[in-house]
């Protein structure tokens, strides 16, 4: 059996014996199958395998943007099947940072007003909202491009902003849904300096679905699905890597 | 950003459809505020020409008159009521009025037709139709003046002109058949042919002698009003102002039945026009609106993963639907505006369609359509616009908040 990775910082996230089961008229089709894991404080994880892996389903659950048919999954202790709509939309909103692959932004919001979005969610002063939107837009890259519309921005920028939203609200952890998948290779390397930054950094967690190796490369974890089970969980580093399973 | 700002900037990301939205929502506040103005004046001027004719808008009378109109049931110090009613700060004019029904007969021929004995000092020519429709001579100048006032048809029936005898036959509050003669001194020319070939105006004092009245006798005191929607309201007050044990105090909707059915009737009718092409608009906005969140079904994906409650989603949706009557509305102002200010002020003439005679019920109508748009029918236009609009959006809204976010991710 595969095994966890080293217990050394609090877990994050955790999934029990996790299954999630589509009903296709009499058939059931398992996106995944029976699967435990941990995501720890501080990590840069990616979620890797071939298509139909269940790596975007996984990284749904763990956003609750889907539960589980079988088991349970907890963010800092909170069994997200069981908080209602509104919770889970509040959860979201308060520890979870969401970056997509494409079209992540609202289309009619500057790059300011989408960053500034999550945080009016939770009720952020005027004020604060401002200084902590302004800081991120710094940090990411972006200053200057405050009152730009996504049609107005690469797909890069786009991506930048994303980031930024998807860390002012200062979320536990930030799932990034094929985050490289859409840009260049410079912007590419860019984006995964940026998040490998905030992560050593800020100490923000991260966790990938992708298929680009790139990724994989700078990921001190990866984790391997196939057919919804896990096969392989191993961390490395810019040298060797070390495997449990 | 708050929704409402949001709401707002979703509303112009397909211009062209907005706007042809929000038009067609304008035509509909057009068509409404036309319908309604329309119905508002001609409802109006219907029940204050026939309340200046004849009864008042209100009406003091001897208990039991409306149901036996006959010359002994009459309103005794009926001169007192008058100025006990026209205290009151509703009330425009009083008259004291007597009606009743006679043979008239000239030198050539006889023919039946009813009067009204009317005291020029107390009458307002500006407001009675009868009396504005003067066409040859010149209204008596004296409550027991010999002459009297004839319709036009009634006039040729008789062969009669200006100057000549006309003797008039009728029963007294005795039952004893009493004439009078007198003089033509006016013709008046309505249009109702009605109208025209049977009344004749009669001075007040002159028939009180006739049918042995009293000088502050009469069968009514008709009272004018300057808002004839406020007729219960002062009616109530008339009621507490003069004594009633022997009188009653009428609504124009109690004498006039007929009329009051005719507004109901036609106002009913106008309403369901008017719903029938709101439910068209509607579905106009509904069809908007539900392609616009079909077309974002990823985009609230993305929301909702961000943390946006479906609750928020849903609200968000309505507000557009409400953006979108705001729209409407501001453009329907401003292209009904120029429509209603013509309308207002000059209106439509439709003499040459309608013909000679200007009646509808046996009321007289004016051919010249304009328009008053009283505050309830404006709020009920403005209501009905922000309802349907809402209504149409709830559909879209409740189908926004229940896709759920993972399946609109799927959708790129």
């Amino acid at each position: 059996m595969p095994k966890q990775a080293p217990d050394e910082k609090s877990a994050i996230v955790e999934l029990q014996n996790v299954s999630r089961i589509y009903q296709q008229g009499k058939i059931q089709t398992y996106a995944v199958r029976d699967l435990d894991l941990i995501i720890r404080s501080g990590d840069f994880a990616t979620l890797c395998g071939p298509s139909g892996s269940g790596k975007t389903t996984v990284l749904n659950m763990i956003g609750g943007l889907d539960l589980p048919s079988k088991g349970n999954v907890f963010l800092e202790g909170h069994d997200l099947g069981n908080l209602s709509r509104a919770k889970l939309s509040k959860l979201r909103s308060e520890r979870i940072g969401f970056v997509f692959q494409a079209y992540n932004l609202i289309p009619v919001m500057t790059a300011y007003e989408n960053a500034e979005f999550v945080l009016k969610l939770q009720g952020i002063s005027e004020n604060e909202c401002r200084d902590r939107v302004m800081e991120m837009l710094q940090q990411v890259g972006l200053k200057g491009y405050e009152n730009r519309r996504p049609n107005e921005m690469s797909g890069g920028q786009q991506q930048r902003v994303a980031i930024a939203r998807a860390i002012v609200t200062r979320p536990a952890i930030v799932l990034a849904d094929e985050p490289t998948a859409n840009v260049d290779s410079a912007n590419a390397e860019a984006l995964l300096d940026l998040m490998q930054q905030l992560n050593e950094e800020e100490g923000i967690t991260f966790l990938f679905s992708t298929h680009d190796p790139r990724v994989m490369k700078r990921a001190r974890r990866i984790i391997r699905l196939v057919d919804g089970q896990l096969d392989k969980d191993e961390v490395q580093n810019s040298t060797t890597s070390k495997e449990y399973g | 950003m708050n929704l409402t700002k949001l709401a707002w900037r979703n509303l112009w990301r397909r211009k062209r459809r907005t706007l042809i939205t929000a038009l067609s929502i304008a035509f509909g506040v057009m068509l409404a505020v036309t319908a309604t103005g329309i119905g508002d004046y001609s409802y109006s001027n219907m029940i204050d020409s026939s309340a200046h004719m004849g009864y008042g808008h209100i009406t003091v009378a001897q208990q039991g008159y409306l149901q036996n109109p006959a010359l002994d049931n009459k309103l005794r110090s009926a001169d007192s009521v008058r100025k006990q009613v026209l205290g009151l700060p509703e009330v425009i004019s009083g008259y004291e009025r007597i009606f009743g029904q006679a043979m008239f007969a000239s030198a050539n021929k006889t023919v039946g037709g009813a009067f009204i004995g009317i005291n020029p000092s107390q009458e307002n020519s500006k407001h009675n139709v009868l009396i504005r429709s003067i066409v040859e001579g010149a209204l008596f100048d004296n409550p027991h003046s010999g002459q009297v006032v004839v319709g036009r048809k009634l006039a040729t029936q008789l062969k009669l002109k200006i100057g000549n005898k006309l003797v008039y036959t009728t029963t007294d509050r005795h039952g004893e058949i009493v004439s009078e003669i007198a003089r033509v001194g006016a013709i008046f020319e309505t249009g109702v042919k009605e109208v025209d070939g049977s009344l004749v105006l009669l001075p007040i004092d002159s028939i009180r002698k006739t049918l042995n009245y009293q000088s502050n006798e009469a069968s009514v005191v008709a009272v004018v009003i300057a808002d004839q929607r406020q007729a219960q309201k002062v009616q109530e007050k008339i009621k507490q102002r003069i004594d009633t044990a022997d009188r009653e105090v009428l609504t124009w909707q109690e004498t006039q039945p007929d009329i009051a059915g005719f507004v109901a009737l036609d106002r009913s009718s106008n309403y369901i026009t008017q719903f029938l092409v709101g439910l068209l608009i509607a579905a106009g906005i509904l069809n908007t609106l539900l392609m616009s969140v079909l077309e974002r079904t990823r985009e609230f994906g993305i929301m909702m993963a961000i943390g946006l409650t479906p609750r928020s989603l849903f609200k968000l949706v309505v507000i557009e639907s409400l953006w979108m009557a705001i729209l409407g509305l501001a453009l329907g102002v401003l292209i009904t505006a120029p429509w209603f200010y013509y309308l207002f002020h000059v209106g439509i003439d439709f003499s040459n369609t309608i013909g000679d005679d200007y009646s509808a019920g046996g009321v007289l109508i004016d051919p010249i359509m304009k328009i008053r748009l009283y505050r309830e029918s404006a709020i009920g236009i403005l209501l009905g616009v922000f309802g349907l609009s809402l209504i149409s959006g709830i559909y879209p809204a409740w189908r926004a908040g229940r896709i759920p976010p993972v399946e609109s991710l799927k959708v790129m």
